[in-house]
Formats: C-alpha cells, sequence, structure tokens
C-alpha cells in the first residue's frame, strides 16, 4: 500500500460573522476522517486568508459564513488565491447560503457549497474525490 | 418533616418496580427481542424527598419554580377589534426583531409595518460592522454593511432610524430593544443624545440592551476588548442606567446563542447563570445596593432543544436556581429581584430549524411554544418556519408564528393552569437532576474565576465546541435523528417548498445598494460636522477610558453628540482598553 500523504485543509471564517459552529464542527469532524484540519478563528479578510494558505499549502480551503455577504466573501478569497498562484486549491464553502446564490459561487470557482444539514462524511468524500485521494 | 409518600408505601413501591421489571416488561421486551426498555417511567420512589413548598412553592414566589409572576397572561380577556393582521394583537410585547440596508431602509420598513398596525418600540437589529464598532467604511466592513441588521455610524442613523416613533408613539412612550454587546455604550449613548435633542424626560426613557458581553467569547463572537475592559464598559452602562434612565433595562442575559452554538442544555443553564453572576457582582462591587437593580436585569431566552420533556425541566430549574443565586448569595431583600424575567416562550431554539422540507419547522416551533407555555411563559411559536432559508423573514412565516401562538394559548387554553406539570414524579425528579448538574458546572465555573477566569483559559468555548462536535457524530451514525435531514429523505419523500405569495419583506435591491449609500452618507456627515469639537470630544473619552474609576458614558454622549462614528470611538478604546484576540479554543 502507497504512504498516501495526508490531506491538509484550511477551515476559515471571512469576514465579520462570529457563528462558527459549524466551522469547528467541520474541523474537528475532518480530523476524525484523518485529515489534518486548521481553523482560523473569526474575522480573517480574505488577504488573510490567502496568506494562510500560502504558507500553510493546503489541499483545500473551507469558507463558512452566514451573515449574508458570502457572495462577496468568497469570491474575493477566489480571487487572492489565484493572484498569489494558489488558484489550484479546492475552495469549498458552507453556511447559510441561500439556494439561488450556489450558482454565482459555484462560476466563481467555488466547487462545492455545502448547506445547513451537510454531514462532514459528506464534504470528506467530496474533498477525496477531488483529490483523486 | 412532612413528605409526600411514607416510607412503608415507598418501599412498596421500589419492591412492585422491582417485580415489574422482572415480570411485565421483561415479557414486552422479550417479545422485542430487546433488553433495554426505549421508555423510562418514574415513580414516587424518584422523588422520596419531594417537599411542596421547597421544591415548586407558588407561582410568583420563591423559588419560582411554578412561573416567574403570579400570573403573568397579558390579553386573556375578550379580543376586540377583530381581526389582527399582521400581529397588532400578539402576545409578547417586544416588537419583532428586524432591521436591513441604512436607517433610511429600516425606517420605511417600520413605517410600513406601523401601517400594517404593529404598535410599540422597534427591536432594532444591527449589522455586523456596527457589531463589532467598525465604521462602514472601514475596509474590514467590506460586503457587510446592512446585511444582519441596520448600519449604524453616527448619531445621524439615529435621527432617522427613530422618524416613525414621534407624537403618541414617541422615545418616551415606547420600548425598544437593541441586539448590541461589545459596543454598547455607543448606541445607548445615541439613544440619550437623541432623547435630549427631542427635549425628553430622560427618566421615561424604555427599553432593553442586549449588552451580553460575556456570551460573545463564548458562543456569539461579537466582541472587541477582552473580557475584564469589557465588564467595566458593562459596569459604567449600569450605573448609567441606575442614576439616570431608571426604566431602561441594562441587560438582556442569554442563554440561547450558546445553546445554538453547541451548549448542552445543562452547559447553557450553568455557563448563563455564571455569566449572570459576574454582571451581579460587577454591580455590587460598584457599590450599588443590589435590590436597586437586579429587578432591571432581564433574561433573552434561555434557548433549547426538540426534547422538550428535559427543556421544560431545565426551565424550571432555571428559575429555582436564579432564585436561590440572588437570594443566598447577592441577599437581595425584593421579591422582584428573585424572579428571572425571560422570554420564554419557546423552548426548542432556532438550531433546530431544517433547511429540508421548511415548512416542518413550523411544527417544530409550534412543539415548542406548546412546551413552553407548560413550563410557564406565555406561548410563541418563534422562530418563522423560513428562518434558516435566509435573512428576513416572509411575512406569511411571521403571520403563522404569531398565529401558532394564539392558537396556543386562545385555543388550546395551554395558559389556563400554572405549571402544570409541578409534582409529576418525572418532571419533578428531572428538575432536580438538572439543577444538580448545572450547579455543579457552576461551582466549577466559578473555581477557575468565574466566567472571565473559564472564557480566558477557553474552557467554555472548548466546552460548546465538544458538544456540537458530539452531536454532530450522532447525528452521522443515525444516533440523532432529524427529520427531512439524516432520515426520511429518501426518494419517496417529497420536497415541500413554502409558498412566498406576499413580497419578501426586506428591499433585496435595497439592500445590494446599502453599502454604497451608508459610506456616501458618512463621508458627507465627516465633511458637515465640526471636526475639532469631535477631535477634543474622543480626546475626553480616551481620557475616561485610560482612568478606571471614572465613568466612560458621559464623555461617550458628548462624542457622539458631536457625531463622532462608532469606529473612531470604539478605535479609541482599542487603544486604552486592548482588543480580544480569539484564543485556539481547538
Amino acid at each position: 500500500m502507497n504512504a498516501k500523504k495526508r490531506i491538509k485543509v484550511i477551515i476559515a471564517k471571512p469576514g465579520l460573522d462570529g457563528h462558527d459552529r459549524g466551522a469547528k464542527v467541520v474541523t474537528m469532524g475532518l480530523r476524525d476522517e484523518g485529515m489534518e484540519v486548521i481553523y482560523t478563528g473569526l474575522r480573517q479578510t480574505p488577504e488573510m486568508i490567502a496568506k494562510a494558505t500560502v504558507e500553510e499549502q493546503p489541499d483545500v480551503v473551507g469558507l463558512s459564513c452566514l451573515s449574508g455577504a458570502h457572495n462577496y466573501l468568497f469570491t474575493e478569497v477566489v480571487e487572492q488565491l489565484k493572484a498569489k498562484g494558489m488558484g489550484d486549491v479546492i475552495v469549498i464553502g458552507g453556511g447559510n447560503i441561500p439556494k439561488e446564490d450556489v450558482p454565482y459561487l459555484t462560476e466563481h470557482g467555488v466547487s462545492a457549497v455545502f448547506a445547513g444539514g451537510s454531514s462532514v462524511k459528506d464534504i470528506a468524500n467530496f474533498i477525496r474525490g477531488k483529490l483523486n485521494a | 418533616m412532612s413528605k409526600n409518600f411514607n416510607q412503608d408505601s415507598l418501599k412498596d413501591i421500589k419492591r412492585r418496580r422491582e417485580e415489574w421489571e422482572k415480570g411485565t416488561l421483561k415479557q414486552a421486551l422479550d417479545r422485542f427481542k430487546i433488553t433495554k426498555s426505549p421508555n423510562e417511567f418514574y415513580t414516587p420512589f424518584d422523588i422520596a424527598d419531594f417537599d411542596f413548598a421547597d421544591k415548586v412553592g407558588f407561582p410568583g414566589e420563591y423559588p419560582f419554580t411554578a412561573g416567574a409572576y403570579a400570573s403573568s397572561v397579558p390579553g386573556s380577556g375578550p379580543v376586540t377589534g377583530g381581526y389582527h393582521i399582521g400581529g397588532g394583537g400578539g402576545l409578547v410585547r417586544a416588537g419583532r426583531y428586524s432591521g436591513y440596508g441604512t436607517a433610511e431602509d429600516t425606517r420605511d420598513y417600520y413605517t410600513r409595518e406601523i401601517a400594517r398596525g404593529r404598535k410599540g418600540g422597534p427591536n432594532v437589529a444591527f449589522d455586523l460592522p456596527t457589531q463589532v464598532g467598525l465604521d462602514s467604511d472601514d475596509p474590514q466592513a467590506k460586503g457587510e454593511v446592512g446585511r444582519t441588521g441596520v448600519a449604524f455610524d453616527t448619531l445621524a442613523d439615529f435621527e432617522v432610524l427613530y422618524e416613525p416613533f414621534k407624537g403618541d408613539t414617541d422615545l418616551d412612550k415606547i420600548a425598544s430593544n437593541w441586539t448590541i454587546n461589545a459596543p454598547t455604550i455607543v448606541i445607548l449613548a445615541a439613544y440619550v443624545a437623541l432623547a435630549e435633542q427631542r427635549g425628553l424626560d430622560l427618566t421615561k426613557l424604555k427599553g432593553t440592551l442586549q449588552n451580553d458581553i460575556l456570551k460573545e467569547y463564548i458562543a456569539r463572537g461579537t466582541y472587541i476588548f477582552p473580557p475584564k475592559p469589557s465588564l467595566r464598559l458593562f459596569r459604567d452602562c449600569l450605573v448609567y442606567c441606575n442614576e439616570k434612565l431608571p426604566s431602561l433595562n441594562p441587560i438582556s442575559i442569554s442563554g440561547y446563542h450558546m445553546r445554538e452554538a453547541g451548549a448542552s442544555r445543562v452547559q447553557a443553564l450553568a455557563f448563563t447563570l455564571s455569566n449572570a453572576i459576574s454582571y451581579v457582582q460587577v454591580g455590587v462591587d460598584a457599590g450599588l445596593d443590589v435590590d436597586s437593580f437586579i429587578g432591571r436585569f432581564t433574561f433573552n431566552t434561555l434557548g433549547g432543544s426538540m426534547e422538550v420533556l428535559k427543556e421544560i425541566c431545565a426551565r424550571r430549574a432555571s428559575r429555582r436556581m436564579w432564585a436561590k443565586i440572588v437570594k443566598e448569595k447577592f441577599h437581595a431583600k425584593n421579591q422582584k429581584s428573585w424572579t428571572l424575567r425571560e422570554a420564554g416562550g419557546f423552548i426548542t431554539g432556532a438550531w433546530n430549524c431544517t433547511t429540508q422540507r421548511p415548512m416542518n419547522n413550523l411544527t417544530r416551533a409550534v412543539i415548542g411554544g406548546f412546551s413552553g407555555a407548560l413550563a410557564g411563559y406565555i406561548p410563541s411559536a418563534e422562530p418563522p418556519y423560513d428562518e434558516p432559508l435566509g435573512l428576513g423573514w416572509s411575512i406569511e412565516a411571521q403571520q403563522l408564528a404569531e398565529d401558532a401562538a394564539k392558537i396556543l394559548h386562545y385555543e388550546a387554553k395551554l395558559t389556563e393552569v400554572q405549571d402544570p406539570l409541578a409534582g409529576s414524579y418525572y418532571f419533578e425528579a428531572t428538575t432536580d437532576q438538572i439543577e444538580k448538574e448545572a450547579w455543579e458546572l457552576i461551582n466549577k465555573v466559578e473555581a477557575m474565576g468565574g466566567s472571565v477566569g473559564a472564557i480566558d483559559n477557553g474552557f467554555m468555548q472548548r466546552a460548546l465546541a465538544e458538544s456540537a462536535h458530539e452531536y454532530q457524530k450522532k447525528l452521522e451514525k443515525g444516533e440523532e435523528i432529524v427529520v427531512g435531514v439524516n432520515a426520511f429523505n429518501g426518494p419517496q419523500e417529497i420536497e415541500v417548498l413554502p409558498n412566498r405569495a406576499i413580497p419578501y419583506p426586506y428591499d433585496a435591491g435595497k439592500r445590494a445598494k446599502a453599502e454604497e449609500i451608508q459610506v456616501a452618507k458618512l463621508n458627507g456627515i465627516r465633511k458637515k460636522r465640526d471636526n475639532r469639537l469631535v477631535k477634543k470630544t474622543l480626546q475626553a473619552v480616551e481620557e475616561a477610558a485610560a482612568d478606571e474609576k471614572v465613568n466612560i458614558l458621559p464623555a461617550t454622549i458628548e462624542a457622539v453628540k458631536a457625531y463622532a462614528s462608532i469606529g473612531e470611538i470604539c478605535n479609541v478604546l482599542r487603544k486604552t482598553l486592548g482588543e480580544y484576540s480569539a484564543f485556539g479554543s481547538i
């Protein structure tokens, strides 16, 4: 059996939203799935998230937002990652995201949106599928 | 000691229970091929020490298990005026939590609501930049202005927001609610400045500030300064209100944010009361007489879950525990001081609402309101069923939530009996058990130096994250079931989408433009105002902040009157009080 590289994930809270139950549950759940997960804490600007991505070189950046500012914040993170040459990193999102906003996000570089009620297993499987891991 | 049951009959019950377990129950379990019964059954043996006066008492009297008030149901007489479309005849006093966009947008929304018959003052939702003390043009505020609530930068925004409240509904005749915590002093200062501008008597001002900063570090996240200096700001508010605004509630202590963030029932109960103890201690340390202020402490709902049998017990326990704390620990003398004043009519919690088949949230809310009534509150079937679909509720969902509460009250007559479950073997035993566990946790927090210690060392934050994680694991294993989410969601089930026939109450177009307009407005004010006066008043705020003994509010009021912005005032305070950076709690 090949020793596979451990999948590395950053879970980040862009913007000013303080609701981080979901971010923490996903952080802890993906760790249970054997991944290395860093949780940034609250109030991260897109610049801060891009900087952390450059430093940590994760496979995935997971963004959580429940304030309604996701369209701006998520796509801004994607832009900042591209600008820093990190456009290959998989970006996924979650939080209070109305269904009608999902197409906009997926057209702008967010690979998938996991809304309330998603299971951590599904998120883990999605990540593994994307990475062929 | 007079107990309900004599020893002989208890022995008999114990013997008969054992016989039942070995006989009737075992036969039933064998038939289903299971070893442990999925049902509990309680007997007098479970409350062998039950004493009515000690455990229950009369409604509105110590220890308040039977209810916070002797008689608490408003509007129980004949309803006149026929059909109250849109909530004119609501059961609860506080206006619906609302606000979006610019002050002008929310003003227009309030005006429409008043035209539809809504009474009373506003229950103001602020946007996140306001809640964390940033101006609308701060780079960190980008994308967030006017989203979760109305934007507030300067006194000019309050002047506009309160335009619909004049004459018969002037500030001295209505009660406002403000969901504001870290920068409470700025919002309070703006309200005082507005009332003075209108020449009103400050002692007549009514309202409730949320001002519960401790739970922000634990659960809600809109902190600015570290816990200790934040409690100093709380002290300044409390002392100022005590002197100048005797009709204003200086705090609304919240448990439900912790519950929403993952806290277990006992954690939320214990941490809420630990936080409340810290706030009372602040008042005592400031030299205030306990009875002069505790009566104006309010509790936002404690939150809950769908396990309503246990939630009812937790509410009964909460009233009894608060009464004990206030009477025995702080030696308050007035009965009113011992009362846990809480809007607790719904006890299932918004975190149980689902985006899948969202109409089911109405069923959940009705269960919450039903149980809330049995737990001693005026029922309310909150939140409206479309809560998880996006910010702001539809008018239809609001109508149905209000109707449900009225059906529970007027048709089902659930409030006809106070504490109807008192004396039940199960409810009394479980109320005792929850109380016992909560005291143990409160004592643990006390040993860490109270809430501030248990926040500084990350204990409370970790406890919530671990509980949330445990719950998620149970969901994924199917040990906890949420209908339509992790079960009963197969192809044979159909999606039921609510039909929003009446236009969405918040104008999405206005909300999208709010940031640009708000920033332009703020820039206009910065050009127009007397900037020398702003500088001088901000200097005075900084000096007041630097001296821990000084009350910061008078200087803040002067700065607000000079149209200093919330960001400018908070920046001065950040310099002197420091900034909180979140503990790496997981």
